[in-house]
């Protein structure tokens, strides 16, 4: 009983444990995407992190490109 | 001797089990959010170039790991494995955060609420158990070879 406990039952709840897990996290996944304009290729998408808001003091930037909230471009992004 | 077997057999199993979760949560939620992980790469300064393989590859070596673990006779394999993977993940924070111009957002699953920093330790944590899962571990390996040839 103890060996079949071991061998198949507790990996098989590691297992479930980590699927439900991820799942359960997946909902709160914070997708934070700034805008930029690219002189060439037009406007831009990359990552933010997270303590890049709108409105911030010191400015974010990309690559030295400002971002942005929005594609429109109108709300500058930055760290308090 | 008998405690002293017991614990070459629990502590590998328990390291295993512990391993097995954190891999396959960790390449579930990649898997689930995929675009954004490949976007993460692809705006890595190191990793750009290389970012749909990498993308495919990391949560793919998560998985095969996190099962291999489970097995008797591969576990020592499987955690020198998690020894390197966790020391790969280690070393590209580590330079993320000291040469790159952009950090990408810690935004998937728990690691929204650890931050780099905090992932910098538990990665250091997670080396430091591969390391005694393997010491444990090759001692009843080497019992396991001695009784089969």
């Amino acid at each position: 009983m103890k060996t079949k406990f071991l061998k198949f039952i507790l990996p098989a709840f590691a297992i479930m444990m980590a699927i439900g897990l991820a799942f359960a996290s997946e909902t709160e996944t914070v997708s934070r995407i700034g805008y930029y304009d690219h002189p060439i290729l037009g406007v831009q998408s990359a990552m933010v992190s997270d303590d890049c808001k709108p409105d911030g003091a010191l400015l974010c930037k990309f690559n030295g490109y400002q971002l942005y909230d929005e594609p429109s471009l109108s709300t500058e992004l930055g760290k308090n | 001797m008998i405690q002293s077997r017991s614990l070459k057999h629990s502590v590998p199993y328990i390291i295993s089990i512990l391993f097995t979760i954190l891999f396959l949560y960790a390449a579930i939620t990649k898997l689930l959010d995929y675009a954004q992980f490949k976007l993460q790469l692809q705006q890595s300064t190191i990793l750009s170039g290389y970012a749909s393989s990498i993308a495919w590859i990391v949560p793919l070596a998560e998985i095969g790991v996190a099962f291999t673990l489970l097995l008797d006779r591969f576990r020592l394999y499987a955690l020198f494995a998690s020894f390197v993977l966790v020391t790969l993940f280690t070393t590209y924070i580590v330079l993320i955060l000291n040469f790159s111009d952009f950090i990408p957002c810690s935004c998937v699953g728990v690691m929204s609420a650890l931050g780099w920093t905090g992932h910098i330790y538990l990665n250091i944590f997670l080396v430091a158990l591969s390391v005694v899962g393997i010491f444990f571990n090759s001692g009843k390996q080497k019992y396991f070879f001695k009784n089969t040839t």
